[in-house]
């Protein structure tokens, strides 16, 4: 089995592994790495449940080897909870009622994140487009709508 | 007293859950685990002439396999919910016959998934095929290709229920309207898949499983059979649950991991990938259904003659299901007087099926709603308006439809105005008059339900002819620990619904505390959690019989407080409340003990207990709703217990060049009683109507005639993203079930099961110009495309 030395920084430490070629970066942020925040959904890049930060944009980490990982700064759920509470995005989410079972939810707040950091004000319609990559079964996607517009006005002042 | 019930309290689970501190089933890990796979079969229906596994044990990494044989001889066949007429084997592997693509045929357990995976590609399976059977009416014929030689035929139960004159009916209308509607298979998919660890501990002869089994009461009667091991010894648990809706249970998959597990020495994990989960774990039915609707010219509906075939494919575990629930809304809110309810159900060479937000409900309420609509065409009537004339009245409450269902409250035809006035139904015609003579295709769609709670196991006795099970209950349990603080749990795992929230609620204000003060387990545990054959989460039950048992157990903790405080405040009961963390005199200022000094009382102080005052202050309790019946002698049948109602207003355009369909707007307005979170109601309602959505216009599971499935990913099984669907716009009646303790209902189908009924009727409304009628699901581009230009 081909096997392959990475180095990488997640959520700002500095990670050196050896990895097994096919072994993708959800394999890594979860099992090696024990960061389960990030969930796995269908393995195929549809669903967005495993959706991180790579060097600030979103990635798919089912679709990522981790040896492609060489060097790139990666993001996951636990790198954008502040120590203490919640973030404004977070805190807007519970309020807002948006999630339910929350396996959706890490991903969906990669990707808002990565919204509001281009978009300071996005429309519902604009917001709506950008989570269009991330599958939710169980809101709706009423409330993750609604809270990522209370975050962008929080986040505004 | 200003109570926690009924505030929309943002969710304690939350915290947790957004700071990616979950813990699901795959982040549960246990020393030594392994990881299973199984190998699937690629026909639809074949015997299995052969099977060698023997080169996987010489693999690397490997370190047991099963094969169905292994399974035969070391379990015994899966009790059924509800029984065959003949009983069939059926194990936790295929063991001489396949009868789906997909069904397991053996299972590998090795250091790692892809391991086990690399693993299964050395087994080797000689099928010979047979062939498919993929449509249920052709399952029902008499030269159709068998699943179970030995049943003598596909269909699990066929029989015609008549309640009320139906004759009669017919002969008094002036008009018959004649359907036949068929559904897709179609499922809800929760994010997270299904899985299992099993461990198995050979000094006890005993078992632990982590699961996300919604419904671990019949999962572990199940386990307990087929392991051939006393109930006592098995232990389940479940985390938290990334969604479920009906689709997570197999039990078989928890057979596997348990028998690889004690071959191996060593805890087994398996975790469906997403194409198992789409193709094999669960479908709701699909199926065809033939509606009679007899009415008078004023549009006044006498009598429904249905003809109904549900398509299990190989669904062992509770065919019929599908069907029996029907009875529970066949006259949807209407005061339709006889009703005849011919039922098949039917095996096919497909992926079982079972239940799925809603069971057959949403299938009623699409053929009813469908046929009120064609009606409302035929008479030039709005469909508003025929609605409004057949409604069961709020004032004939409780309400028996002919089939046995007991409507408890509610206010159809409130529902029904409050969603016009809130779509603005009027302005809405006018604007679409205008959009009409612009080209444009507009269409309105009304549908309207009821939406049932609760599930009495007793009405499967019109099926087996015996019954096993009956009623609908659920246990709690409520301990004020030493520290003056609560921990609660209940039978019925959360899949998503907020529990840890609600229950605390409810349990604040029966002791006088703050949600805050009350942790509510994230999930079950059969060792501590209090649980019945019925516990789980399903069929709506939470409010018909979860909060009776949390109320009833809070309750005699409350009891037992009073009590223990008189005792020790030379008062009498009766003076006493629990307020704001204490037990306390009512109306003199002062007198009174903390609830945690009482619970030092009940654990450490005992001596200081009132006489014959057992220590402690802990309290399980079974809730069994009040309103099951044994199934009656004329074979009515309460299958489902407590009512809400919705109505659903739905606006759409299609596009001429794509034949796309837009849902502009969709108002719910819903009454499912005492709304006990708001704000988690409201989630629910959003959430439940957007699966409907789903239903009527994307997904599809859909099989080619050799019963292969070819929409078995997410690129071509397609579920709503935020972009395909609107804000769903939600307003509220509340009118209290009298059935329940603190009078809510149900509410997380209730959106799934009009909504497609509504979007099917706006999409017909907006090709008015071509006459279509919208007769199946789910309605895709390609569709309309082809009823605009006539193909």
């Amino acid at each position: 089995m081909t096997v392959a030395r990475v180095r990488l920084r997640v959520n700002g430490h500095a990670v050196e592994r050896t990895v097994a070629a096919r072994r993708s970066l959800a394999d890594l942020l979860r099992e090696d790495l024990g960061l389960t925040g990030t969930h796995v959904g269908c393995e195929h890049g549809v669903c967005g449940a495993c959706t991180v930060l790579v060097d600030g944009r979103t990635a798919r980490a089912c679709l990522l080897l981790a040896v492609q990982l060489e060097g790139a700064e990666v993001t996951t759920v636990e790198g954008l909870t502040p120590p203490e509470g919640l973030s404004v995005l977070q805190e807007s989410f519970r309020e807002c009622h948006a999630l339910q079972c929350g396996f959706c939810t890490p991903g969906m707040l990669a990707t808002a994140h990565e919204l509001l950091a281009e978009n300071a004000a996005p429309t519902r319609d604009e917001i709506r487009a950008a989570i269009a990559g991330n599958l939710c079964m169980c809101t709706g996607y009423v409330n993750i709508v609604r809270a990522i517009e209370l975050a962008a006005r929080r986040l505004a002042r | 007293m200003t109570g926690w019930v009924g505030r929309p309290l943002a969710r304690k689970e939350d915290a947790r859950l957004l700071a990616g501190r979950g813990r699901y089933l795959d982040d549960v890990c246990r020393p030594g685990q392994l990881h299973a796979a199984m190998l699937r079969s690629p026909h639809a229906h074949a015997r299995i002439a052969g099977l060698d596994a023997r080169e996987v044990a010489a693999i690397p990494g490997v370190h047991a396999v099963l094969t169905g044989a292994d399974a035969a001889a070391l379990s015994h066949p899966i009790r059924p919910l509800i029984p065959t007429a003949v009983p069939l084997d059926d194990w936790c592997l295929a063991v001489d016959r396949v009868r789906y693509a997909g069904e397991p045929v053996a299972a590998v357990a090795a250091v790692d998934r892809a391991t086990a995976e690399d693993a299964l590609e050395t087994i080797r399976v000689e099928y010979e095929p047979l062939p498919a059977v993929v449509d249920p009416e052709a399952a029902l014929r008499p030269d159709s290709p068998l699943l179970y030689p030995a049943l003598g035929t596909n269909v699990l139960w066929h029989d015609v229920l008549a309640y009320g004159d139906v004759a009669g009916a017919f002969a008094r209308a002036d008009g018959v309207l004649r359907e036949r509607f068929e559904i897709q298979r179609y499922a809800s998919t929760p994010l997270e898949t299904f899985g299992a660890i099993a461990e198995y501990d050979a000094g006890l002869d005993a078992y632990t499983f982590w699961t996300n089994d919604q419904r671990p009461g019949l999962t572990l009667a199940i386990l307990a059979d087929s392991l051939g091991v006393p109930q006592s010894r098995l232990r389940l648990i479940t985390p938290d649950i990334g969604g479920a809706f009906g689709n997570k249970r197999r039990p078989a998959y928890l057979l596997v991991c348990a028998l690889l597990a004690r071959r191996a020495g060593r805890p087994v994990k398996y975790v469906e990938d997403r194409l198992e989960n789409l193709g094999a774990l669960m479908h709701a039915c699909n199926g065809v259904m033939d509606v009679e609707l007899a009415y008078r010219s004023d549009g006044t509906m006498l009598g429904l003659r249905v003809r109904d075939v549900a398509d299990e494919g190989k669904n062992l575990i509770s065919p019929t299901q599908h069907n029996l629930i029907k009875l529970g809304n066949i006259v949807n809110g209407y005061r339709i007087g006889a009703v005849s309810y011919e039922a098949y159900s039917v095996l096919t060479t497909k992926c079982p099926s079972g239940a799925n937000r809603g069971i057959g409900k949403p299938f009623m309420c699409f053929a009813v709603e469908r046929a009120v609509a064609l009606l409302a065409r035929r008479l030039r009537l709005d469909p508003a308006e025929l609605r409004l004339r057949n409604y069961v009245a709020r004032e004939e409450m409780p309400y028996t439809t002919p089939p046995g269902a007991q409507y408890d409250s509610g206010d159809y035809a409130a529902t029904l105005r409050r969603a016009l006035e809130r779509f603005d139904y009027r302005g809405w015609r006018e604007r679409q008059a205008h959009a009409r003579a612009e080209g444009r295709l507009l269409g309105i769609g009304i549908a309207t339900s009821v939406e049932p709670a609760g599930t009495n196991l007793a009405s499967y006795e019109l099926i087996t002819g015996r019954r096993a099970a009956s009623g609908s209950a659920e246990a709690a349990m409520v301990r004020l620990e030493p520290d003056g603080r609560v921990r609660a749990a209940l039978g019925d795992p959360a899949c998503g619904q907020g529990y840890e929230t609600v229950v605390a609620q409810i349990v604040a204000d029966e002791l006088g505390l703050t949600p805050a003060d009350v942790h509510v387990e994230r999930g079950f545990d059969s060792a501590t959690t209090p649980w019945l054959y019925l516990s789980g989460n399903y069929s709506n039950k939470f409010s018909v019989t979860d909060v009776g048992a949390v109320v009833g157990a809070a309750r005699a903790v409350r009891d037992k407080l009073l009590r223990i405080a008189a005792h020790r405040l030379e008062a009498a009961v009766d003076d006493l409340e629990l307020a704001e963390g204490q037990a306390r005199v009512r109306g003199v200022p002062g007198r009174g003990l903390p609830l945690r000094e009482l619970a030092r009382t009940a654990y450490a102080d005992v001596l200081g207990l009132p006489p014959g005052e057992p220590p402690g202050l802990e309290a399980r309790h079974a809730h069994q709703n009040p309103l099951a019946q044994p199934l009656g002698a004329d074979r009515t049948v309460r299958s489902q217990l407590v009512f809400s109602n919705a109505a659903h207003c739905c606006l759409v355009e299609i596009d001429r060049l794509t034949g796309m369909v837009r849902i502009l707007r969709h108002v719910v307005v819903h009454d499912c009683g005492r709304e006990l979170n708001p704000l988690i109601v409201e989630g629910m309602v959003h959430g439940s109507t957007v699966h409907g959505l789903g239903a009527a216009l994307l997904e599809e599971f859909r099989y080619d005639a050799n019963g292969q499935l070819l929409t078995s990913t997410f690129m071509d099984y397609l579920k709503p993203t935020a972009a395909d669907v609107p804000d769903i716009e939600v307003d509220r009646l509340e009118h209290p079930s009298p059935f329940t303790p603190l009078g809510a209902k149900g509410v997380g189908e209730g959106g799934s099961i009009p909504a497609p009924a509504a979007v099917a009727s706006a999409v017909e409304d907006a090709l008015a110009e071509l006459d279509v009628t919208v007769r199946s699901l789910p309605i895709t581009p390609e569709r309309v495309w082809r009823w605009l230009r006539g193909r």
